[in-house]
């Protein structure tokens, strides 16, 4: 494939379960591609150089920050944003334990945690902080956030379902 | 009954599913927004040349400070602050000849989409002839090179705080030490960066606002454009945290407002993290004097220099600080004699505003290192010094130097109390035994009292409908802190009914009568109270319309958990709400506008630092316990200490905007260390058994900013206690302690 | 935060690729997390971004008798999950586990970071101390450069315009003690000092290799100085001397995250535990 700049880029990409055909600058971000073009504005915008993960979604089921991907990257791919993700029990955890304030972050922290629970059989409390860190949050301090995810994960730090 | 419960947030499920709308989530067909900013601190426009920008396809418009037109500038918050004490140009929408901050914007760009403004953006060539910048507020005092040159100085404020007999203090002391206090540069950095969307239509202004004051910004642009109130309506959608960076009202939100009249189609713009980080600057300030103590350890006064920087232009929220700073020095103490001339400076670097505390952290850094220090030079305990210098019990309502009174609290009894609540004496013997073998652990203590739940006033409505559903309408503005559901709580409790027939609605200039807003820690107290007294107005019409209903007077009709009664008959809640609208006088429904003054909430906190061979410094443990009067939901008060405890773990230890000799932030969003999990510490939060209520009908002091008024002061006590260091500074740097 | 204009190739070979690279100002793209942040920044505005991830040949680990071959744009997260680098390669295992979170590391390349070449990532200092070989191809042919000559300063390394890393030849250390240790102010930040130290015990050292990162323009390898602990036991006195030798060697860059002195101080301290855990002194 070859796109001279000022072109456009033919893509097929599978979000949430459904198949999308389009035309793409490549130079257009994921995200921007998510929220602006299918309308599917849970993913956000948190900051310009990566840090935050407010704009975490599943790329072929692995977290990425889609604000540093291109959409082109995620051409033939399945991406999976907060709208689409199965995780009742996370989200629940969620609400039970105080773990979103603004709620800004909690998209992007909701996906990454659900990848983090995918990933591994035992989490401790450090564990989970290591693995949430490429999430930032300005209101909670965290320690509610690790609640949540260790009450999905079993109070004994097995994962469970 | 609901207060005092832990009870969930209302409307937590549109956020774990992704459902949120912040600004930028809205979508309405707008043209995109975007800025030209200066790379110089200070300089002359010499020209602007756009042609090459409007050649760019998708753009519609390139505009400069000739192109938009306002009535007025950008003024100050004149609720709170006195224009008269002021000098000061209101903010014009874009810079006309000069700049005076590097990012200052120069031009706004208006296309079809982002990607397309921003190579206009580049493709914008501005002819900046340099000028000297001066960027330190100490060398802005001299007014070598003045940034307003029709205020003819750099010092916007100069007042002298005093009061007792400075003299006397300083004559009969046992003891005079040099101080000098120092807050460095911050930015408040919500996880959502502002952004505005304003569409004029038929002499109508709609703005969508990430904003904490929708009134407010209202009654701004009204003046600014010179549209009535009544024809411009503020929306504020879900706002993803502000800490009082978004009560300030940008140029850049004039330029998108101006700019939309101008062309007639709704404009939008969403600020870049980097744009976020320059619309909000906050705290740097130096307080640098003299204490005059006596050998037991009693402060007998304080006098010095508090300066302050504004930055380049003097914002919305700004003078605040160096206006409230020296009223707050005494805290809980009864220090008297006080003699403070407060400055503030301009300087060619990025506009300052309030964040979180506004003022109160700046303060209470400033007593809590001086009690410190005290303990130190005189070889006594931290404990020891404040206990010798607190207002005692007897002496309440206390009326403190500067004319503010201490409403109610017991300082000594929650000292005591609080530090026998989170071990803090085991802490510090353990960490002692700790260092000896070789480990660097520190355990520090502070105190604060703090001054919030601002007045004048704040609004509440309360509507019943025709199934006996509640709606409450709120001046408050939520936007985090989930004081919505402490606020549907209270007029749950009030009527008596189930919390889940209430619902909470704000921030919509066209819904909400009138509103001051969320901030200074006053949701609790001011808008849940306002609620709660027009909770009971309706009530007393429910018991109207009931007495009717039972054919009884209204004295006769007594009610409890959804049943009004007299005489031996009954009537329910919902038949009541039904009658009612097929009555005459149809709707159950009352609004207070609720005036109230300050309060003033208190607490002892306690952190475990350590540092390792690196210097760098983990905060291992936060401990908190605090008076904020009654307690209507103790998991979202808890929920604001361990946020605020996180924001002084990053100003005590990792955040720093740091400002080059050209007067430019050299640091982004990956270098500007805000705490991720790794290191936040674990959170203890305690609220007093028996506290003290304000004179608020909730009974509420405010919790919100309470963790980052004290905090960088614990935290720094408990550094100085691993490395046997001294700082009267934040941050302190890893470099500072190896 | 918006990239600017550029052009796209997907190719559908590695030959394919490597004729598209000899056009002018085109970037590999591999994981992109280093290279679209630049993007955004509009710090790089090449014209064409020429993407490697539909190249399998360069997507592998392959264990041979004394190397293992890693393809350039096996990510960190790969890395970290690999049996055969995680017994064979342990101290390139531990520094991937160390880069970035892990939403980096389930995009990022060891090929993209090594190519990327910044003065505070993780396995430039890596390779360097594993004398590990990167192999440079252009459609003219394959080149090995030893992974000393590879880093030339800050951002730049010895590739040609026309030239991808393609692998990466690591040797397989039997028997080694190995670290790699990263001092950061904050989590998921580059390396304000990284060590990576790789050393044969056998009653004395018989061989140590050393390698720093954040302390220079590119990794500093004492390589003179390491030879000094050669066939020796050391103290922990040996160890401090050696590590006030080596930090003198070294003119450490001044930036938001520390002074020049205070990287120099921490890079003393780094060297004397790390050594002390790798070659089991106690004090």
């Amino acid at each position: 494939m070859l796109v001279r700049p000022g072109e456009k880029a033919k893509i097929k990409i599978k979000v949430n379960g459904i198949w999308y055909e389009r035309e793409v600058e490549p130079r257009q971000l994921l995200v921007h591609f998510l929220r602006d073009e299918l309308g599917l504005t849970g993913t956000k915008i948190g900051c310009d150089t990566s840090t935050c993960g407010a704009c975490t979604v599943l790329l072929n089921g692995k977290s990425v920050k889609s604000c540093t991907v291109l959409t082109v990257q995620a051409d033939g791919a399945e991406v999976t944003t907060i709208e689409g993700l199965d995780a009742k029990e996370l989200k629940e955890a969620f609400k039970e334990n105080f773990a979103l304030q603004c709620g800004y972050c909690t998209p992007g922290m909701i996906v990454q945690a659900h990848y983090l629970l995918k990933e591994h059989q035992h989490l401790s409390e450090e564990e989970i902080r290591e693995g949430i860190h490429g999430n930032i949050c300005r209101c909670t301090g965290y320690q509610n956030i690790v609640k949540a995810i260790r009450q999905v994960a079993g109070g004994d730090g097995h994962v469970h379902g | 009954m609901y207060t005092g419960k832990p009870i969930k947030r209302l409307y937590d499920d549109k956020f774990v599913n992704g459902k949120s709308t912040y600004v930028d989530d809205i979508q309405i067909s707008t043209y995109y927004a975007g800025f030209v900013r200066s790379p110089y601190a200070h300089a002359l426009i010499k020209s602007i040349d756009v042609s090459d920008a409007l050649k760019v396809q998708g753009i519609v418009a390139v505009f400069t400070a000739k192109d938009l037109e306002v009535k007025e500038g950008i003024g100050i918050w004149t609720t709170y602050e006195d224009p008269k004490l002021w000098k000061f140009v209101k903010r014009k929408p874009l810079a006309d000849k000069k700049v005076r901050y590097a990012g200052e914007p120069v031009a706004i760009v208006i296309g079809t989409d982002k990607y397309s403004v921003r190579d206009a953006i580049d493709k914008v060539s501005v002819d900046y002839e340099r000028l000297p910048a001066t960027v330190k507020m100490e060398d802005s005092l001299e007014d070598k090179v003045i940034i307003h040159e029709e205020l003819k100085t750099n010092v916007a404020f100069d007042r002298t705080y005093s009061a007792g007999n400075i003299e006397n203090a300083f004559k009969n002391a046992d003891k005079v030490i040099p101080v000098e206090i120092t807050n460095n540069r911050l930015i408040p950095s919500p996880m959502e960066p502002r952004g505005i969307i304003a569409r004029y239509e038929g002499g109508f202004l709609t703005v969508w606002y990430s904003t904490q004051v929708p009134h407010t910004a209202r009654s701004e642009f009204s003046r600014i454009f010179g549209i009535p109130s009544s024809k411009i309506r503020v929306i504020m959608p879900d706002v993803g945290g502000a800490f009082g960076s978004k009560v300030n009202i940008l140029p850049e939100d004039i330029s998108v407002i101006a700019s939309a009249i101008k062309l007639g189609r709704p404009v939008r713009w969403t600020a870049t993290r980097s744009e976020e980080m320059l619309a909000s600057e906050a705290r740097h300030n130096t307080f640098k004097g003299e204490i005059a103590v006596n050998r037991e350890g009693r402060l007998l006064g304080i006098r010095g220099d508090l300066l302050v920087d504004l930055g380049a232009y003097l914002t919305y929220t700004a003078p605040l600080q160096p206006a409230i700073i020296p009223l707050m020095i005494p805290g809980p103490y009864k220090v008297r004699d006080i003699h403070i001339r407060s400055r503030a400076v301009y300087t060619n670097t990025p506009p300052i505003t309030m964040y979180r505390g506004a003022s109160r952290p700046e303060a209470t850094f400033i007593i809590e290192r001086i009690m410190s220090i005290i303990a130190d030079e005189l070889k006594l305990d931290d404990v020891r010094v404040r206990e010798v210098n607190m207002v005692r019990t007897d002496e309440m309502p206390y009326t403190n130097p500067f004319g503010l009174k201490y409403d109610s609290g017991d300082y000594l009894g929650l000292l005591r109390e609080g530090l026998k609540a989170l071990k803090y004496y085991q802490l510090k013997g353990w960490a002692e035994e700790e260092r000896k073998k070789g480990r660097k652990i520190g355990v520090g203590m502070a105190f604060y009292l703090e001054i919030s739940g601002f007045g004048p006033w704040e609004f509440g409505e309360v509507r019943v409908s025709e199934t006996g559903d509640v709606l409450v309408i709120t001046g408050g503005t939520p936007h985090g802190q989930g004081t919505e559901t402490a606020i549907a709580q209270i007029v749950a409790d009030t009527l008596q009914i189930d919390i889940n027939r209430v619902k909470v609605v704000w921030g919509d200039t066209e819904i909400v009568a009138a509103s001051m807003g969320t901030y200074g820690s006053r949701t609790a107290s001011a808008a849940a109270s306002a609620a709660l007294v027009a909770a009971k107005e309706v009530l007393e019409k429910m018991k109207r319309t009931a007495a009717k209903i039972l054919n009884v007077d209204v004295e006769e009709v007594a009610y409890s958990n959804g049943e009004f009664s007299a005489g031996g008959k009954k009537v329910s809640w919902d038949e009541v709400a039904a009658s009612s609208y097929a009555s005459n006088e149809p709707g159950i429904y009352a609004q207070v506008t609720l005036p109230g003054d300050v309060t003033f909430p208190y607490g002892v906190h306690v952190a475990v630092v350590e540092v390792d061979d690196y210097g760098i410094i983990k905060v291992k443990d936060y401990k908190a316990y605090d008076d904020i009067g009654v307690v209507i939901n103790p998991a979202l008060a808890e929920g604001q200490i361990h946020g605020g405890a996180t924001q002084a773990v990053g100003q005590a230890t990792l955040e720093e905007a740091i400002i080059n000799d050209d007067g430019q932030l050299v640091v982004t969003y990956a270098d500007y260390f805000i705490p991720t999990a790794v290191e936040t510490p674990k959170f203890e939060s305690h609220f007093v058994e028996k506290p003290h209520p304000s004179a608020y009908p909730t009974g509420a002091k405010g919790v919100g900013e309470a963790a980052l008024i004290v905090g960088p002061a614990v935290i720094v006590r408990a550094i100085e206690d691993a490395t046997g260091k001294r700082f009267n500074k934040t941050p302190v740097r890893p470099e500072d302690v190896i | 935060m918006y990239p600017p204009q550029l052009g796209y190739y997907r190719p559908v070979s590695l030959s394919d690729a490597l004729d598209f690279l000899s056009n002018e100002d085109v970037k590999p793209l591999a994981g992109g997390q280093s290279l679209i942040p630049m993007l955004k920044f509009r710090i790089l505005k090449p014209k064409f971004l020429l993407d490697l991830n539909p190249l399998k040949e360069l997507n592998h680990i392959s264990s041979g008798d004394d190397s293992v071959i890693i393809g350039a744009t096996v990510t960190h997260a790969s890395l970290v999950k690999s049996g055969i680098v995680r017994i064979d390669l342990p101290l390139l295992h531990q520094s991937a586990k160390k880069v970035g979170d892990m939403q980096v590391r389930n995009m990022g390349t060891i090929g993209g970071s090594l190519a990327n070449a910044d003065p505070s990532a993780d396995y430039p200092a890596v390779v360097t101390a594993y004398n590990a070989k990167l192999r440079l191809q252009s459609s003219k042919g394959v080149r090995e450069v030893e992974a000393k000559d590879f880093f030339k300063g800050p951002y730049t390394t010895e590739l040609r315009e026309d030239e991808l890393l393609v692998e990466i030849v690591f040797p397989k250390l039997k028997g080694y003690n190995y670290k790699y240790a990263k001092i950061v102010r904050r989590a998921g930040d580059y390396a304000l000092v990284g060590m990576a130290v790789l050393a044969k015990v056998d009653g004395v050292v018989k061989d140590i290799r050393i390698a720093y990162t954040g302390v220079s323009d590119k990794p500093f390898r004492p390589y003179e100085i390491e030879k000094s602990l050669l066939d020796t036991k050391p103290s922990e006195n040996v160890i401090r001397d050696f590590a006030e030798k080596v930090a003198s060697q070294v003119n450490p860059p001044s930036d938001s995250r520390g002074s020049s002195e205070y990287r120099r101080k921490v890079m003393k301290t780094l060297t004397v535990n790390t050594l002390k855990e790798v070659l089991g002194i106690v004090s």
